[in-house]
Order: structure tokens, then C-alpha cells, then sequence
């Protein structure tokens, strides 16, 4: 469980990315926040692996405090989250599976990551991750030879690997094309709901949101204003979360019309 | 009408600032010139008046190629260069890597490393030579040392350049995965700066090989002290014979290593 009690961030500079936000998240569920750039999504998401630090509040994983956790313990919660990126953040001159790997630091002795000299084990999972979404025969090829959405696959493998409770994935197809984004939605999904990994995903487009949600949290300017099933979610809502009536930049398919 | 190259706006005149660094530049090249009696007058009667140096290098001995002191002075020189870039390399990377935003485990430790390796790479390579002789005496230890050392300098600093410039985004998945620091810098940072590293370090033996004939001049062991002996007994044309070999050694590393370090990045 992931439970957000009153919590605020206040970048260094007087940016306000988060103010009083109370929020609940069980084990399981597929999370869907949305809000325009600047909302707080991605602060949201930070803050529960502790990327972005609290400035009040209380932040609970399961029973961990997030604001109460040293390094060894901020690294321990970290193994137990995956993330998944915007723009896929692999390592381009290396392998497929050296990039998967990566989700296995964690618990690879560093001597053994110094060497490169991975158990067999761990490259087992990796291997099995792979298999998950789909791209296995691509494991011995470069990052650098995929196309978008053969890297985004590769970066939810990663975080697969991580064998984690939660995902956290940011913006995860805001780079990528419509049919492309539905490919990878669809694997976050699948994961979620077969593996029983809690699941948060940041989208900007409103139908993507709809088509996947079993929940749908709105963020205006740092403040929870909307948290919802996705079939609660009309225009009308949206309109509330994004303080301006609908355009066609804000769905995907539309979008994609143009 | 007339045509648009009559109508363009006229060339802004030189700022003062360039006009007077022209001027100070040229002045001060007449006043040093002055200060040090340079003439070339003296540069080619000099020359040409009969020279035993002069003579040496229009008859060398090429003998030198096959003596056995000799050849084994080149090795003694390879020898040091690639002990002292070898050593140096490794050292230089960790350096660099610790001294990073993103690599430092806290401002301190980052702070200390990046004040010893400008305190290191301010010293020239000559220097360092002078320094171990001292320290530890006349031979291939002191110039080992010395290569070791100036290897650091010039690898960090190249290293260090190129990890400013890297992409942090597989930074932030390593740290996002649980991973510690050296897990990062190994599985995120160093594939991405390996063929740049790999081609400062063959940079480095380059600057290294030369370097070594410099510091066996101050007794740093290597082909320098072959050099300076030929030197001291006037023989110049045996010197000669080592330097034209020598060029051909460095000439020859040197083709090497630009044809491999373009095939690197």
C-alpha cells in the first residue's frame, strides 16, 4: 500500500510541484494520473521511490517512511519499485540484456557487476522479463538498433526484472505513436493485473487514460483534484482537471487524426 | 533600384578592444625580441659557421639502430610508457569518475578529488621527472613514476571533460533500480564513455612515449639518458642516429593510435 498523508514539495527556487496531497493506493491497483505539464505528475510519481524529496508530510510504502529512510534503506525501497520513463533512459552502446540487467543490481554482489559477471540466475530473470513483453530475440542487440517501442518494451523489462511490487511509469508514451503507445499500455497492464504489481502510470491523453484506468487521479497545479474509476471520468471532469475545455491535443486519437 | 549588395549596411568598424589587443600583441612581440637580442643575422651565421652538432645531424650514425645499449634503451622506454600509461589510466578513471555530480558519494569526497587532480595536472611532465629522481634516485623507477603521474593528469582531465557531457538519463534508471554508486558508474556511465576513454588512454601513451625521451634527460631512465650521454661525450653524430630512430618509433605509435582511436569514436 502507498498512502500519501498531506504531502507538499517545494522545489529548491519556490516552485510549488505538490501542496496537501492525501492519497491512498492498494496493492494491485492500475493507476492513471493526468493533469497538464506542470501539474505535479511527475513529482508525484518521484516522490514514492524518493527521487524527489518530501518537503512536508508523510509518505508511507508499505511500512516504510519514506522521509525516514537513509541511503541503505532508500536503496533497499528503490529495488522493490520498478520505473519506466519517458524517453526510455537505456544505455545505448550496450546490449539489450546488459540494459535489463541493470534491474538486477540490486541484488548482484558489486563485484560480480564490476566484472560484468552476472549468476546465471539473474540473467535468468532478465531473460524471463524479456519473454514478458516480447523481445528476447533482440536480447544480444544493441539498445541503439531499436525503434521506440522496442525500446520502451526493453525499459519495462527492466524494471520487470527488478521482480518489484510497484511500477512507477512516467510519461511512458509520450514519445512513442498511437499504435505504439496502445502496445505498450497494454503490456503495463497485463503485468499489473497477471503479477499483481501496483501500478502507476503519468499519460497526458485523456482517452489513453480512459481505455486503461481501473483508477484516475487529476492533478491541478500540485493539488489532488480529482481521484475517480476511469468511468467516472467524462468530459466534464477532465475539463475540471485541465481548467479549459478539451481539444484534440488532449486525446490521442485525435490527435493522431490531424 | 540598385542591387542588394549596394544596399547592405555598411561593415561596423573594429571595436577598440580589438584594435588595441592587435597593437598591444604586436608591441609586445618587438619588446621580447628586443629583451632576448634576437637577430637573424645571428641565426644564420650561426648556423652556418662549421658545427659539429650540425655535422652529426648531416651524417648521422645509424649504427645506433643495432647497438645493443641502445635497443635496449628503447625498450626501457616503451616499457615505461606503458607501465606509467597503463597504471596512470586506471587511476585517472576512478579519479575522474569519483570527482563527478553524479559519481561524488558526498561534496567532500568530490571536492578533495577534484583539488588533487588539478593539483596534479598542474605539474609538467618534466617537473614530476625532477621530483622522483630526487625523491628516489637516478633510473626507470622515477621516470615510471613521473609517466604514472603525468598520466593522470592528462587522462582525468580528457575523462572528466567527456563525463560532464553524458547523457543522465540512464543515470536516473540505475538510481531509480536501487542501485549503489559504483553499480551506477559501471552499468550507466561506463559504456557510455568506454571508446573515449580507450582513446584518451592510447592519447596518453602517445604523450607518454615522448614525454619519456624529455625525462630521461634529468636521469629518469629510458632512451633520454642514451641522449644526454651521446651528448656529454660530443658524439653527435651517434646522437643523432638514436633521435632519427626515435622519430621513427613515435611516428609510427602515433599512426597507430590515430588509425585506432578513429575507429573507436
Amino acid at each position: 500500500m502507498i498512502r500519501f498523508s498531506d504531502v507538499s514539495v517545494t522545489y529548491p527556487g519556490g516552485v510549488r510541484a505538490l501542496s496537501g496531497v492525501n492519497l491512498e493506493i492498494e496493492d494491485g491497483e492500475f493507476v492513471v494520473v493526468v493533469g497538464l505539464s506542470g501539474a505535479g505528475k511527475s513529482t508525484l510519481i518521484r516522490a514514492i521511490n524518493g527521487l524527489v524529496p518530501l518537503t512536508t508530510g508523510s509518505l508511507q510504502v508499505d511500512d516504510r517512511e519514506v522521509t525516514d529512510l537513509d541511503r541503505t534503506g532508500l536503496r533497499d525501497l528503490r529495488s522493490d519499485i520498478g520505473m519506466v520513463f519517458q524517453g526510455f533512459n537505456l544505455v545505448d552502446r550496450t546490449t539489450v540484456l546488459n540494459n535489463v540487467l541493470m534491474g538486477r543490481l540490486h541484488s548482484v554482489p558489486t563485484w560480480r557487476t564490476l566484472l560484468g559477471r552476472y549468476p546465471a540466475a539473474d540473467v535468468a530473470i532478465a531473460a524471463q522479463a524479456l519473454e514478458r513483453v516480447e523481445i528476447l530475440e533482440k536480447a544480444r542487440v544493441r539498445a541503439n538498433q531499436l525503434s521506440g517501442g522496442q525500446r520502451q518494451r526493453v525499459g519495462i523489462a527492466r524494471a520487470l526484472a527488478q521482480e518489484p511490487k510497484v511500477i512507477l511509469a512516467d510519461e511512458p508514451v509520450a514519445s512513442l505513436d498511437p499504435p505504439t503507445s496502445h502496445i505498450v499500455m497494454r503490456y503495463l497492464k497485463e503485468i499489473s493485473a497477471e503479477l499483481g504489481i501496483t501500478t502507476l502510470v503519468n499519460l497526458h491523453f485523456l482517452d489513453l487514460a480512459t481505455a486503461y484506468a481501473d483508477r484516475i487521479i487529476g492533478l491541478r497545479a500540485g493539488e489532488l483534484v480529482f481521484d475517480g474509476p476511469g468511468s467516472e471520468c467524462d468530459a466534464d471532469v477532465f475539463e475540471s482537471i485541465y481548467g479549459r475545455s478539451l481539444t484534440a491535443d488532449d486525446t490521442m486519437d485525435k490527435q493522431a487524426a490531424l | 533600384m540598385t542591387a542588394p549588395v549596394d544596399r547592405l549596411p555598411p561593415r561596423p568598424p573594429p571595436g577598440r578592444f580589438a584594435i588595441g589587443s592587435a597593437i598591444g600583441a604586436a608591441v609586445l612581440t618587438v619588446l621580447t625580441a628586443n629583451a632576448v637580442d634576437f637577430s637573424l643575422t645571428g641565426l644564420v651565421t650561426d648556423l652556418t659557421r662549421p658545427n659539429s652538432v650540425i655535422d652529426g645531424l648531416l651524417s648521422p650514425d645509424w649504427t645506433q639502430i643495432w647497438s645493443r645499449r641502445s635497443r635496449s634503451a628503447f625498450i626501457e622506454t616503451l616499457q615505461l610508457a606503458v607501465l606509467g600509461t597503463t597504471g596512470g589510466a586506471i587511476v585517472a578513471l576512478v579519479l575522474a569518475l569519483y570527482a563527478t555530480d553524479y559519481g561524488a558519494p558526498n561534496r567532500t569526497v568530490k571536492y578533495v578529488l577534484r583539488l588533487v587532480n588539478a593539483v596534479i595536472r598542474s605539474l609538467p611532465d618534466l617537473l614530476w621527472a625532477l621530483l622522483f629522481v630526487s625523491a628516489v634516485g637516478v633510473g626507470a623507477l622515477s621516470g615510471l613514476l613521473a609517466l604514472f603521474f603525468f598520466s593522470i593528469a592528462v587522462i582525468s582531465k580528457l575523462t572528466a571533460d567527456t563525463l560532464d557531457g553524458l547523457d543522465r538519463a540512464p543515470i536516473e534508471a540505475a538510481v531509480a533500480s536501487g542501485a549503489t554508486t559504483t553499480e551506477m558508474l559501471r552499468t550507466a556511465v561506463l559504456p557510455q564513455i568506454l571508446p573515449s576513454y580507450v582513446s584518451f588512454v592510447l592519447y596518453g601513451f602517445e604523450i607518454n612515449l615522448r614525454a619519456s625521451a624529455v625525462i630521461g634527460l634529468v636521469g629518469a631512465g629510458g632512451i633520454g639518458e642514451r641522449i644526454q650521454f651521446f651528448q656529454g661525450r660530443g658524439e653527435w653524430d651517434k646522437l643523432w642516429g638514436l633521435v632519427i630512430l626515435f622519430f621513427l618509433v613515435v611516428f609510427v605509435v602515433e599512426r597507430v593510435s590515430i588509425f585506432l582511436r578513429r575507429r573507436l569514436v
